[in-house]
């Protein structure tokens, strides 16, 4: 068992139910020795007004004064019975009819009590019996009373208090619920926080959570924080190194075309290609490093939030077009780390920007996957151009100078990030449509 | 037109001093951020080219200064980074264009230009101010099929003016946006090549207003 709050539930609910049990019993067992008690003390009591009531005769004939019996031995099977013995003599009450009690010998002084399952009427009895002096003689008498009565209030009493026993059982456990959730509301705080991390929208986790399950929190968040930093560094490195590679070929390219004799066709095709190759590599090499990927703790890329940076951006850099651009779907966020985010849909949206002529259109849905769609209504591409796309990566923009090869630095990010690319003709602008999707990760 | 080139690289900063010099730049080139910052803060210059990686001081801090500063003017970033996220963070915080490297001089020179024009309110490859058309490329004006070929410091000081046309232009001003900052700025030297305008296009062309400085066609 893995839950905790099972876990406390089970031992809440199984140590109260004992205890509940114990209770029930402790009280049952107590309330009917009190009864019985009781009970045989208004026989001895009996007892005592019979023994008062008897005398004997000196030749050793026993008579009962009959005032000195109360009206319940009287009346025949009416539950209250005695019967006394004087040695051979046998005195019994009316009530007994003609049944005889089954009494025990006693000496002289001892007292008895006896259940007897079977009295008159095949009825339970509680038995009293004492043995007693009078007039030299021994004279045991023996008062006995039917437990029926006496059980009846016994169960009634137990249903009762087994009634509230469930009730203060039922009661208690509804509590310690309150209290399991309520303790352990914030340790599932903590877990939906994780789900939060995953999905990009938090870089840290809540750490006001109770003392046992702050060092977790705390380790995972300076964890989280580590991961971040080292992002950060190695970004910074390699921006770094692509100054430290890209400023010398700048100068090598520049003296390339003016030490080289403009006639010398192949030396200038040679080493412009070998100087392509060293970009593209550095290029390739540096965009694969810069991903994120799926790295926890990163803030995915916010659609409300970093999209207007970047559409305003590209505005800027294309000033000479005015670009309708649309945004639509219901997703807030693309499923990717922030920077990884703006490289892909930078390289995108700047593609889109170059050839279309005057609106661009973005599509973000989540729903079983992530689809990304980025549609203008420029030239588009013809059949051969698409399947060319498709199948190398292709330089259709490079004619366009100044910009990189967007839709290839696209196709090999989204390679990265383990996502599908397909491109098609736009139904509803014309121009190129480029759909990405993703599968949902969680 | 005058220029500040932040570049840290000293090989590749002569080379862009020495090829935006011939297409009739003036140029001030500085080697790190502190520099860079106080230069472009202090001089009202017509461009600025920004590398990020400057020592010193962060590139994206010193524009960031800049635009504190409320210095208006249009600033280039010429960066070796190239990441998506740097270019936002670059154009968010007020920079005008970017361009990575490794890139080709001629583009330099065309984003530099497109930016001047934007700056200045004009369009078009050539410039065309009271019927005078001057041409960038070939740094020489033209008029009614007739054309006239002229010289850096010529080129500099027409383009500047037809740049501001019917405004009053002070001798200072303009030694500020013809010369560099180590140029020997006599402002006696301007009075020189306006006569040399003037011969070589006509006396018209600019009129002085004196004690104030010289007027590109008619004023505003």
């Amino acid at each position: 068992m893995t839950s905790l709050r099972a876990r406390l539930g089970l031992g809440l609910i199984s140590s109260l139910a004992l205890m509940i049990g114990l209770l029930w019993l402790t009280v049952g067992i107590s309330v009917r020795l009190l009864m019985e008690e009781q009970l045989a003390s208004r026989l001895a009591h009996d007892a005592e007004a019979l023994l008062g009531g008897l005398s004997i005769d000196d030749a050793g004939h026993a008579s009962l004064d009959s005032r000195r019996i109360q009206g319940i031995y009287q009346q025949p099977f009416s539950g209250h019975y005695f019967q006394i013995a004087i040695e051979d003599e046998v005195v019994r009450s009316r009530s007994l009819w003609d049944e005889v009690l089954p009494i025990p010998r006693v000496a002289l002084g001892e007292t008895r009590m006896d259940f007897i399952t079977t009295g008159p009427q095949q009825r339970p009895l509680l038995l009293w019996t004492r043995g007693f002096r009078k007039h030299n003689r021994l004279v045991q008498i023996a008062v006995a009373e039917e437990l029926e009565a006496m059980r009846a209030g016994m169960r009634d009493f137990h249903l009762r208090l087994a009634a509230w026993s469930l009730a203060l059982l039922f009661m208690l456990l509804l509590i310690q619920r309150y209290i399991v959730v309520r303790s352990l509301r914030s340790v599932s705080a903590a877990a939906d926080d994780v789900v939060r991390l995953e999905r990009g929208e938090i870089s840290a986790l809540d750490e006001r959570v109770p003392d046992e399950v702050r060092p977790l929190v705390a380790a995972i968040n300076k964890l989280l924080q580590r991961q971040r930093q080292r992002l950060l560094r190695s970004r910074e490195a390699l921006g770094n190194l692509a100054h430290g590679i890209k400023t010398p070929l700048t100068v090598l390219q520049q003296l390339v075309s003016e030490k080289i004799p403009v006639d010398d066709v192949d030396t200038h095709a040679q080493l412009q290609r070998y100087g392509r190759q060293i970009k593209e590599q550095v290029d390739k090499s540096l965009r694969r490093a810069r991903l994120a990927g799926d790295s926890l703790g990163t803030n995915h890329f916010d659609l409300r939030k970093d999209l207007p940076l970047l559409v305003d951006t590209l505005n800027r850099l294309h000033r000479d077009k005015s670009i309708v651009f649309q945004h639509t779907g219901e997703a807030a966020t693309l499923p990717m780390e922030q920077q990884d985010g703006m490289e892909l849909l930078g390289n995108l949206l700047d593609n889109a920007w170059k050839w279309a002529r005057s609106s661009v259109r973005l599509t973000v849905e989540q729903g079983e996957e992530w689809q990304l769609l980025v549609e203008d209504d420029g030239p588009g591409i013809d059949a051969a151009g698409l399947q060319l796309l498709v199948q190398r990566g292709m330089r259709q923009d490079e004619n366009i100078p100044g910009h990189g090869i967007g839709l290839s630095i696209v196709k090999s990010m989204v390679e990265e990030l383990g996502g599908a690319l397909q491109f098609q003709a736009s139904q509803s602008l014309g121009g190129l449509q480029v759909c990405i999707t993703f599968c949902n990760r969680t | 037109m005058r220029l500040l080139l932040a570049e840290d690289d000293p090989d590749l900063s002569l080379r862009l001093k020495r090829y935006l010099g011939r297409q009739g730049f003036a140029v001030d080139a500085v080697h790190n951020g502190v520099d860079a910052e106080f230069n472009g803060r202090e001089t009202p210059y017509d461009a600025i080219v920004l590398d990020l990686g400057l020592p010193q001081r962060p590139g994206l801090d010193v524009l960031a200064n800049w635009r504190k500063a409320e210095v208006k003017t249009p600033v280039l970033i010429l960066t070796a980074r190239d990441s998506w996220q740097e270019k936002v963070q670059g154009l968010q915080q007020g920079a005008d264009d970017y361009l990575t490297k490794p890139f080709q001089e001629e583009e330099l020179l065309a984003r530099l230009q497109a930016l001047i024009r934007r700056n200045t309110g004009t369009v078009g490859q050539t410039l065309t101010v009271a019927g005078w058309v001057l041409d960038e490329t070939t740094q020489s004006v033209s008029r009614d099929a007739q054309r006239w070929e002229l010289t850096g410091v010529e080129f500099r000081l027409l383009r500047y003016c037809m740049l501001h046309p019917g405004r009053i232009l002070s001798k200072t001003q303009l030694t500020e946006h013809v010369y560099e900052q180590d140029a020997d700025k006599d402002s006696n030297v301007i009075e020189v090549y306006i006569k040399r305008l003037r011969e070589k296009l006509g006396r018209d062309i600019i009129t002085t207003r004196r004690g104030q400085g010289y007027v590109f066609g008619k004023p505003v």
